[in-house]
């Protein structure tokens, strides 16, 4: 068998050339007919136009969904350690879906602005997100230990809820179907660089908590007692990471919408291939779920050629056989 | 030498305390083990002895020092403990779980020193787990997994070895060589132990001292020559049983009685 080390080593050097390939795609692809020519001309000779499509619509598009598919991803590989188990995630606990709600209330109560450079639309999608992964949490925890069952249930149900409320404002302010769409099933149509810099300072900050935190999460999935019997404070550690993975998860909604199944399914994917230990599955989902995430976005562009898709239909597609999958395998 | 000392401990999970006024004391390198029925508080002892519970009260010390007032890193460097039920959320190696127990002592960021590699060689030796290295936890057998804890304690270099039911479903043969492991433990390395035990008669070879548990409270405590008798047994336990000599240890030994009344 192949020692951990190299493997991770292999996944690294894969990933870069797939990172590398899925930005290039990205800057050709697009409504207005580019050539490799084209990104030439606009190297090397500075052409206007050209800046324009590559960097300020495409670049900018392309880099904004992969620090949202690296948010959610971190974000699902820190709920999943921190339920201890691998079937959650911002979306299946609920979090995405409550940032959303907040996002909206936000935009419709007028307050769509920024105070010191914080969006408060970013502020209310973490409120309202943080809420309802409270709630999952005090519903599905007895005596310390987590009921997978009660867990996914009250996540679905209350994510529900909240795109309900999400959707009843939506009609009820705007009665625009796009927005809907936008909101409830994600885009990045509306990328640009401003979005980018709501989402950049998140990741940094949250991605550099959770490395610092690795180790503990390591003793966390063991277990509460056991965490603290080997030298964890495992009352701060869960904290923390509780509002890490609801920034990251309210960060990204509040720029894309609710972009399902990602946060489920890479950190999984990620610990077949290299296992458990934090210290790598945090990086390595980061990474892997940026650039899954840009190929989403490639293929919601280009699937149809008269119109775009929502993205969230694209991971859902590829997440949720997943997910029904993993549920099939518990035993 | 003391190295712990109880005093007046009550403790439990919600408002109830399920334990309650427990005072003893340990002497460096002694074994101490924990008898009693199911529900007697017997987990619960072991926990909030290493400060896991929060509704507590009373006062322990560890080589003079008040528990309560040390941080759980702190604890970590004094306690070790094999728990009682196991996770398998994440498929973890041995090593990488054994490594688990070097964290009290380690940094934060970068991976195991010189000195954690040589703990970790001696011991997966002493446990004899070094050629399961790189499997993972769910593909052990019970008392391979029990052995693994065991050495991540120990990675843990602490004087005391907390184990809560350390012979638990494991066969007969993997018991006896667990508590042949916790013995070499305590005469090379000095280790005090304290363990909870359901089956009274592995107990009783392996114990300087023995403790009763009965709802919660100190029912009896002292060698196993003066505690195990017909009296005490019927008493903590319910049950009526024979004490009889063991032919190789010379120590008291319960016997079954098939057919006798259970007492209430």
């Amino acid at each position: 068998m192949m020692k951990v080390k190299s493997k991770r080593i292999i996944l690294l050097f894969v990933l870069i050339f797939l990172f590398v390939l899925s930005f290039f795609l990205s800057l050709l692809e697009g409504p207005v007919e580019t050539n490799f020519g084209n990104f030439w001309d606009f190297l090397f000779n500075g052409n206007g136009t050209f800046k324009t499509i590559f960097v300020d619509l495409r670049l900018s598009r392309a880099l904004l969904a992969f620090l949202v598919g690296a948010s959610l991803s971190l974000s699902g590989a820190i709920l999943q350690g921190y339920f201890q188990n691998p079937m959650a995630g911002p979306f299946v606990v609920g979090v995405s879906s409550g940032a959303a709600f907040g996002a909206v209330l936000c935009i419709y109560l007028g307050l769509n602005i920024r105070l010191l450079g914080v969006s408060l639309q970013s502020l209310f999608a973490f409120g309202s997100g943080f809420a309802i992964v409270f709630l999952v949490y005090l519903l599905s925890q007895k005596k310390g230990v987590f009921k997978v069952e009660t867990l996914l249930l009250t996540g679905i149900a209350a994510g529900a809820l909240a795109s309900a409320l999400t959707s009843f404002l939506i009609f009820f302010k705007s009665e625009s179907y796009q927005e809907a769409v936008f909101w409830l099933l994600g885009s990045f149509s509306l990328a640009d660089w401003n979005q980018i810099t709501a989402v950049l300072p998140y990741f940094l900050l949250c991605f550099t908590v959770a490395q610092w935190l690795a180790k503990d999460m390591n003793l966390l999935v063991q277990g509460d007692d056991i965490a603290q019997s080997l030298g964890c404070s495992v009352n701060r550690v869960r904290k923390t990471f509780l509002a890490v993975s609801t920034l990251l998860a309210a960060s990204s909604v509040s720029v894309s919408g609710i972009i399902g199944f990602i946060g489920l399914v890479v950190p999984h994917w990620i610990r077949i291939l290299i296992g458990p230990d934090h210290r790598y599955l945090f990086f390595f989902s980061s990474l892997t779920g940026g650039v899954f995430l840009v190929f989403s976005d490639l293929l919601a562009r280009t699937l149809l050629s008269s119109t775009e898709l929502p993205i969230g239909i694209i991971t859902a597609a590829v997440g949720a056989p997943f997910f029904i999958y993993l549920l099939s395998q518990r035993r | 030498m003391t190295i712990l000392e109880v005093k007046n401990l009550s403790a439990g999970y919600e408002s109830d305390h399920v334990i309650q006024d427990i005072s003893f004391s340990l002497e460096k390198g002694e074994f101490l083990s924990i008898l009693g029925k199911n529900g007697s508080g017997k987990s619960t002892l072991i926990k909030a002895l290493q400060g896991l519970l929060r509704n507590i009260s009373g006062r322990i010390s560890v080589k003079s020092k008040d528990l309560f007032s040390l941080s759980p890193r702190q604890i970590a460097q004094k306690i070790s403990y094999v728990p009682q039920i196991f996770s398998f959320s994440f498929e973890f190696s041995v090593t990488e779980t054994v490594l688990m127990g070097r964290y009290a002592h380690q940094g934060r960021l970068g991976g195991s020193s010189p000195d954690d590699s040589k703990i970790m060689d001696e011991v997966m030796a002493l446990t004899k787990i070094a050629h399961l290295k790189n499997k993972k936890i769910a593909h052990l057998s019970g008392g391979e997994r029990q052995r693994v804890f065991i050495a991540r304690a120990l990675a843990q270099d602490t004087p005391l070895l907390f184990l809560d039911e350390p012979s638990s479903h494991l066969d007969i043969n993997y018991q006896v060589e667990i508590y042949q492991i916790l013995r070499q433990l305590q005469e090379e390395k000095g280790k005090t132990i304290l363990a909870t035990e359901h089956n009274i008669n592995l107990a009783i070879p392996y114990s300087q001292q023995i403790m009763f548990l009965k709802n919660g409270g100190v029912q009896a405590l002292g060698p196993p020559e003066s505690l195990i008798t017909k009296k005490n047994i019927s008493e903590v336990f319910g049950a009526e049983v024979e004490i009889r000599e063991n032919i190789h240890s010379k120590l008291p030994e319960i016997s079954l009685i098939p057919g006798a009344e259970r007492k209430t």
